[in-house]
Parts: structure tokens; C-alpha cells; sequence
């Protein structure tokens, strides 16, 4: 019954699937350029924007038809938010890709740190796999699976603190300072994006539970699940 | 006179003895017909049950009443019945298809029609068996026979018929008619495929009523020349008489016995009209739809 | 069903619904300037729009709009009202329906219609699906007719084991498929539906829906609806009628705005529509 709609909404979320892999690709490639100082493949990052900002913007005219046309209810209406939600971060990710991409090329010039480019790759993989992680939860409809986001999360943040101490101890080298200011940015955005990868776990729960809650309270820290 | 929650009995006593003294009175009016009518048929069985026999059925009619039998009028009553049917129903049920499906109510002669079909049901017999002599014996020159009983009592009852069949055929829903001209049907194919059959269970009734209220009559008859004396047996285009006449005829006999033979065959009439009402009333239950 | 990705004059909301554009779309009905009055009375007034194949087309609007008495025009119903008169123009493939020559019964053979109440005949399952094919002289193979008609109508199953059973025996949801394959055993090319499930429970009117799914991909459906969700969830495109004064302050129907159901329910260009379809009307 109702199979028109059933393949809507299942149109709908491969697409945002199909969205995310875009965005895997984007993060993938702005590691590399970072690693390897390349300024063309930044800048194809940079240009690749465009395609998830496309695919973000057909989402998003997808959900608005679906909800005029469709008045989901119940599962359905929730999937929609989700998708309305995750569609929202997904877009954010590939802005933060973007921006590194932009610090990488303002640093082509300046000393690097090797310490810091290795802890980058890792935060960089963490960052990469919370976010497959989130979204395979989110299509198998895995709580547990969301839930574990929490705890590769907390990794990423004391690699992001690890990395301020670093860069606090650059040294007196006015280039090199330089590089870490900009760096701290892209430390910055690769913590971000583990975050956004919470916020999809947020919203595999919010569609399996029909609770929306957050899964980590800034005011209390101690909690988790 | 304010309404007590919680006391339900009722509020007063008077308007409840008006509706037991109506009820009384509904019962009274149904019996006052039901007795009469009982007495009526009570008397008519005790005088004349003992002599329903063969004698009654396959014997002519004589002087002496011993012997005397009602075949001739039996028979000449079943030859009218068919004849009846076979006339009224196609003229009733081709008009009344004509007045609903094809008329159209606006133009006078159509409204006419209407009028005096309604006027026509309400005519007394007699005034058919007058018209029945002046033009059918005499006027056409048929002469004093069967077939003119027919063709009289065929207008006689030909109003009922078409009222009948003009209710059953209205009584089929507009929206049946509705789904066959969407299929690409024809007016013709419509009434024919459709409006007919849906319709023929009122129209078998009403034929059936009509029929039956037809052979009960005596004075068109005795005009258009049911002889009251007729010992052989009838045929269409030969002199005729029917039961109801030759009831009459006996009764009007001043021995005793023929009044006995008149209550017989009277018990033959009423069991043939009451077989017809009967049947007609179980078509009518069994295939009565329910729109 | 290709759509242009490059042609950025598309209609957005049209390319998100996936319709094909324009030049791709073959003109079933062409309503030109159509009024109907009823004894003199203006019913509907000045309607003018295409119908394509192989869509859905719905007409909504509040009562009293008309968009009963214009769907009846497509199939020449409106013959059996006294009184009825239509004017301007209806092109069925360039052909004008109320041309002087045209037979009503050529124009229902393939204009097909189904009302609102379900209407079997008192007859069986059997007899009803093969009325159309025997009055129409379709009466070879019939048995293989009335099979392949109550299965596009999604009732073969159903009632494969019963075919001479009275068809006043099924449920509403299954007269309503019966009427259905009644209409789809004559092999029609249109099919008009007069609000085919406002007497049907949600479950049943879930299954027309979806039959109504399935037939556009061989039949061109056209479909009168007061519930505006269904024509958001069945058309593909939609006609906003309402009720507007004439002259001598008589209710007349008219046609407000006709666009990709998308659009009707996201972005309506009237403001009357957007009042309708947000439930302020009236």
C-alpha cells in the first residue's frame, strides 16, 4: 500500500546517503591536500562544494515536497526531520572540508609541524570514520550503533586539546606560529565534524525512539551511554 | 415542568392514556374490517364447500342443479386471464417505458397523458362495458364474444398496469442507468439490458394484481355480452360467459339449491383470485430489492 | 521519463516531481474558454487547460465549484440533464467532442467514467464486467476480457472463486473495483473518476489510490476530488476551481489556477488557492 510514497521516502534517503559519501570524499581529499601541502587537489576541494551544496538543495526540496504531498505521519514524519536535520550537518561537513582546504592553501608556504600533521590524520580518520559509522547507523536503523558515537567523540576532543598543547609549544619561530594559529582552525573544524557526526546518531535515535535528546549535556559532562 | 435528572419514569400520566386509547382505536378499525370480512367468508364456505366437486368443475351449467356444473364459465374465466395478460402487460409496460425513459415532461400532450391515465384508473366498469358495446360489439361489428370481454377488461385494467410498471421502473436507481450510458450504451440498450430486468419483479406484481382485479368483474362483461346462460363450451371469437356472471346468474334462480351452486362457485372464484394475490405477493417478497 | 537536468527554465517544483517537460507531454484534452449552464443558469464559466497522457489530473475546489459538472462534459453526461448546455470547446486529439457530428456513445466507449457512489448492476460479478464488451459488440473471448479487467482493477483474486456471485454481495471498497474493471473491460483510453472514494473507508481509499497509480501508466486518468490530500497524493497535475459571482450575483464556477501538483501545494501563484489548500477558505 501506498507504494508511490514507500519509494519516495526511500529515494529520499538514498540520496542523503549518496550525499554523504560526497562528503567522505571531500574530507578524504582535504586530508590528503593537508598532508601533502598539494594547492590543486585543495582547490578541487574547494570546487567540489558545489555538488553537495546541489544534492543539499534537491534534499531539501525533496522533504518540502514530501511533506506537502505526503502528510507523513507517525515513523515516516520522524524520518523526514531526520533527514531534514542530517541533511543540515552533512552540508555544514562539507563547509568545514572547504575551510580546511582554504587553510591548507594560506599555509602552502609556512614550516609544518610533523607532529601535528600525523595527529591530523588520525583526528582526520576518526572524524571520517564517526561519520560512517553515524550514517550506517542511521540506514540499519542501529541504536547501539548511534549510541557508540559518543565514545569515539570523546577521542576526538582530547586529540583536538592534545593539539592546542602542541601548538602552544611550537616555539618562537614567527612562521611557524603562524601555522599553528591556522591549524588550530582546521583542528578546530575536524572536531566539529566528529560533533555533526553525534548530531546523525542524535537523530538514528530520535527516529528508532521518537525521543529527541541529546546524547552528551555540556553541563554534565559525566553523562553518558 | 422541569426536567428531574435521574427520574426516568414517565413525566405524565395523561399523554400516556391518549396513546393506549389511539392504539384501542387502530384495533378496533382493523377488526370491524377483519370480522366483517370473516363472516363474509365463513358463510360463503359453510353453504357451498359440499358441493366444490367435478361435478362443479366439468359439468355445463343445466336447469336441473343437481347436475349443474361451471365448466363453460371456468374455462371462459381462464381464457380471459391469459388473453388479459397477453394484451395488458405489453401495452402497460410499453407505455410505461415510454412515459419515464423517453417522454419529455414538458410538452403538453405527454402531461395529457399523464392526467388522464391517473383519471382512467378511477373510472367505474361499467362505463368500459358501455364503451365496450357501442364500439367493439357494435361499432367494429365484433359482435358478443370473448375477445371483446378481453379487449374490455384489458382497458379496464390497463391504467393499474401502467401505474405499476411505471413504479417499478422508476424505482430503479438513476445512478444504474448512469453506469450503463457511461459504458457506452444506447437508450435502447439501457432500458432494454438494464431498466427492464431490474424493473420486472414490480411489473410481474402489478400484472399479476391487475389480472386479478379483472376477473372479478361482472358488469363490463354482462354489457359486452357474457350471455347468462351458456352450455357449451367457449371459444375466443364464440359467445361466452364467465364465472362472475354465472354466479350472478344462479343467485338471481329462486331455488334454494342454486344459491348453494352460487356459493361454490363463488368459493372457486375467490381461491382462483386469491392463489393469483398470493403468488403475486410471494414474487414480490422474493425478488424485492433493496436499493 | 527523462528529465532535462540542464534546462534551468524548467519548473523547479516540475522537476522535483519528475513530470516530463512540457514538449514531452502529448495533449490528451483541450479545453478551450468551456461554460456550462443549466437552464439558462451559468454553472461554470471561461475553463481553459490541457490534459496529457498518462497523467493523473485532479480537480479540486470547494462545493458548488463546477468540477462535477466539467468532468462530465469530457464524457457527453451532461446530455442526460435536461437543460444542460455546454459551450466553447473541448479537442479530444484535435477533435472537437461537441463537434455537430459527434455521437455521444463513440466518445463513452473511450471516455470511460466512474461515480462516486459505487453503482454495480443487480447482476452477478460476471455479468457486470461483461456488460460493457456485449453492448458494445466486444463479445468474442469474453471470459479472457473480464479476467484482464478485474485484474488491472486489482479484485481478481478476490473474486476469481465467485464470479456469478450477485455483485451487491461484495464490499464497498470492491464495488468501487468492480466499477472499475466494468469501466476497463470496454478498453477505454480515459478514465474520469467523479470522487471514486469519498464513500469508501481509509483503507479502501488507499487502494484506489494506488490502483489509480498503477492504470496511469497505460490509461489517462482524470479525477474529481473534495479531499485536497488525495489530489496531493495521487495528481499529478491539479485544477484549483472556485465559486466566484456573476452578474446578477449568481454562484459560477471558475478555473483559478492549474499547475504541477508540487507546485499547487507548495507555491500556489493565487492567493485564492494558497487560502483553499491551507484549509482558510471560506
Amino acid at each position: 500500500m501506498r507504494l508511490s510514497f514507500q519509494e519516495e521516502l526511500d529515494r529520499l534517503e538514498a540520496h542523503l546517503q549518496e550525499e554523504a559519501d560526497l562528503v567522505l570524499r571531500s574530507l578524504r581529499g582535504a586530508l590528503k591536500a593537508l598532508e601533502t601541502q598539494d594547492a590543486e587537489l585543495a582547490d578541487e576541494v574547494i570546487a567540489f562544494d558545489d555538488e553537495v551544496d546541489d544534492r543539499y538543495l534537491a534534499i531539501g526540496q525533496g522533504i518540502e515536497q514530501l511533506l506537502a504531498r505526503q502528510t507523513p505521519v507517525a515513523i515516516d514524519l520522524r524520518l523526514v526531520l531526520a533527514v531534514l536535520h542530517i541533511n543540515l550537518g552533512l552540508e555544514r561537513c562539507a563547509d568545514l572540508c572547504v575551510t580546511i582546504s582554504k587553510l591548507t592553501k594560506l599555509s602552502a608556504d609556512l614550516p609544518q609541524d610533523e607532529a601535528l600533521l600525523e595527529a591530523f590524520e588520525e583526528m582526520g580518520s576518526r572524524a571520517e570514520e564517526m561519520t560512517r559509522v553515524a550514517m550506517r547507523s542511521f540506514a540499519e536503523r542501529d541504536l547501539a550503533g548511534a549510541e557508540s558515537l559518543v565514545v569515539l567523540d570523546e577521542l576526538i576532543d582530547r586529540a583536538n586539546r592534545r593539539v592546542v598543547e602542541r601548538i602552544l609549544d611550537l616555539g618562537p619561530n614567527p612562521e611557524l606560529r603562524e601555522w599553528g594559529l591556522r591549524m588550530i582552525v582546521v583542528s578546530r573544524c575536524l572536531e566539529r565534524i566528529g560533533d555533526h557526526a553525534v548530531d546523525i546518531g542524535e537523530q538514528t535515535a530520535y527516529l528508532v525512539t521518537g525521543e529527541f535528546r541529546e546524547f552528551t549535556d555540556a553541563s554534565r559532562p559525566d553523562q553518558h551511554h | 415542568m422541569s426536567v428531574i435528572p435521574g427520574n426516568l419514569s414517565p413525566a405524565s400520566r395523561r399523554s400516556l392514556w391518549i396513546g393506549r386509547v389511539f392504539q384501542g382505536f387502530l384495533w378496533l378499525s382493523l377488526a370491524i374490517g377483519f370480522v366483517m370480512l370473516g363472516a363474509l367468508l365463513v358463510q360463503v364456505f359453510k353453504e357451498g364447500y359440499k358441493w366444490v366437486d367435478a361435478v362443479l368443475f366439468f359439468e355445463p351449467p343445466s336447469t336441473d342443479p343437481l347436475i349443474a356444473g361451471a365448466e363453460p364459465a371456468i374455462l371462459a374465466t381462464i381464457y380471459l386471464g391469459i388473453l388479459l395478460l397477453l394484451f395488458t402487460v405489453p401495452l402497460g409496460v410499453g407505455t410505461a417505458i415510454y412515459l419515464e425513459e423517453y417522454a419529455n415532461r414538458e410538452r403538453w400532450y405527454n402531461r395529457l397523458l399523464e392526467v388522464n391515465i391517473q383519471n382512467l384508473a378511477a373510472v367505474p366498469s361499467i362505463v368500459y362495458g358501455i364503451l365496450g358495446l357501442a364500439f367493439l360489439v357494435r361499432g367494429i361489428g365484433l359482435g358478443r364474444v370473448l375477445l371483446a370481454g378481453a379487449m374490455i377488461l384489458t382497458l379496464l385494467v390497463l391504467p393499474t398496469v401502467i401505474i405499476a410498471a411505471r413504479e417499478a421502473i422508476r424505482a430503479v436507481p438513476g445512478t444504474i442507468r448512469d453506469g450503463a450510458y457511461a459504458l457506452g450504451a444506447t437508450k435502447w440498450q439501457v432500458v432494454w439490458r438494464q431498466v427492464l430486468p431490474a424493473a420486472t419483479p414490480g411489473i410481474a406484481t402489478g400484472s399479476i394484481l391487475a389480472l386479478s382485479r379483472g376477473l372479478g368483474e361482472t358488469a363490463p362483461l354482462l354489457l359486452v355480452g357474457a350471455l347468462t346462460y351458456v352450455a357449451f363450451n367457449p371459444t375466443v371469437l364464440g359467445e361466452f360467459t364467465a364465472l362472475p356472471v354465472q354466479i350472478y346468474q344462479w343467485i338471481a334462480r329462486p331455488q334454494e339449491e342454486f344459491r348453494t351452486l352460487a356459493a361454490s362457485a363463488i368459493i372457486v372464484l375467490l381461491g382462483i383470485l386469491l392463489t393469483l394475490n398470493a403468488f403475486a405477493i410471494w414474487l414480490r417478497n422474493r425478488y424485492e430489492r433493496r436499493w | 521519463m527523462s528529465v532535462k537536468m540542464t534546462d534551468v527554465s524548467v519548473n523547479l517544483a516540475e522537476r522535483e516531481q519528475r513530470l516530463p517537460p512540457k514538449e514531452f507531454r502529448e495533449v490528451v484534452f483541450d479545453v478551450k474558454d468551456l461554460g456550462v449552464s443549466y437552464n439558462g443558469n451559468p454553472a461554470l464559466q471561461g475553463v481553459s487547460l490541457e490534459v496529457y497522457r498518462n497523467f493523473v489530473t485532479a480537480f479540486i475546489g470547494p462545493s458548488g465549484c463546477g468540477k462535477s459538472t466539467f468532468i462530465r462534459c469530457f464524457n457527453h453526461m451532461n446530455d442526460l440533464i435536461p437543460g444542460a448546455k455546454v459551450e466553447g470547446k473541448i479537442l479530444y486529439h484535435g477533435e472537437d467532442l461537441y463537434g455537430a457530428h459527434v455521437d455521444p456513445v463513440e466518445v463513452r466507449k473511450r471516455i470511460g467514467m466512474v461515480f462516486q457512489k459505487p453503482n454495480p448492476f443487480p447482476k452477478s460479478i460476471y455479468d457486470n464486467v461483461a456488460f460493457g464488451p456485449r453492448v458494445l459488440g466486444m463479445d468474442d473471448a469474453l471470459d479472457d476480457r473480464v479476467e484482464k479487467a478485474l485484474t488491472q482493477a486489482a479484485l481478481w483474486d478476490e473474486v476469481k472463486g465467485r464470479l456469478k456471485a450477485s455483485a451487491l454481495s461484495l464490499s464497498g471498497g470492491q464495488q468501487q473495483r468492480l466499477c472499475i474493471a466494468r469501466c476497463l473491460a470496454v478498453e477505454p483510453e480515459v478514465i474520469l473518476m467523479d470522487e471514486p472514494a469519498s464513500a469508501l473507508d481509509p483503507i479502501a481509499t488507499t487502494r484506489i489510490e494506488d490502483l489509480m497509480h498503477e492504470l496511469k501508466r497505460e490509461y489517462t486518468i482524470v479525477v474529481v476530488t473534495h479531499n485536497m490530500q488525495q489530489a496531493a497524493r495521487v495528481a499529478d497535475m491539479t485544477a484549483f476551481f472556485s465559486v466566484t459571482r456573476a452578474g446578477e450575483g449568481e454562484r459560477v464556477g471558475l478555473l483559478v489556477e492549474y499547475d504541477s501538483t508540487t507546485k499547487i501545494f507548495t507555491q500556489p501563484s493565487d492567493k485564492r488557492t494558497e487560502d483553499y489548500v491551507t484549509g482558510r477558505f471560506g
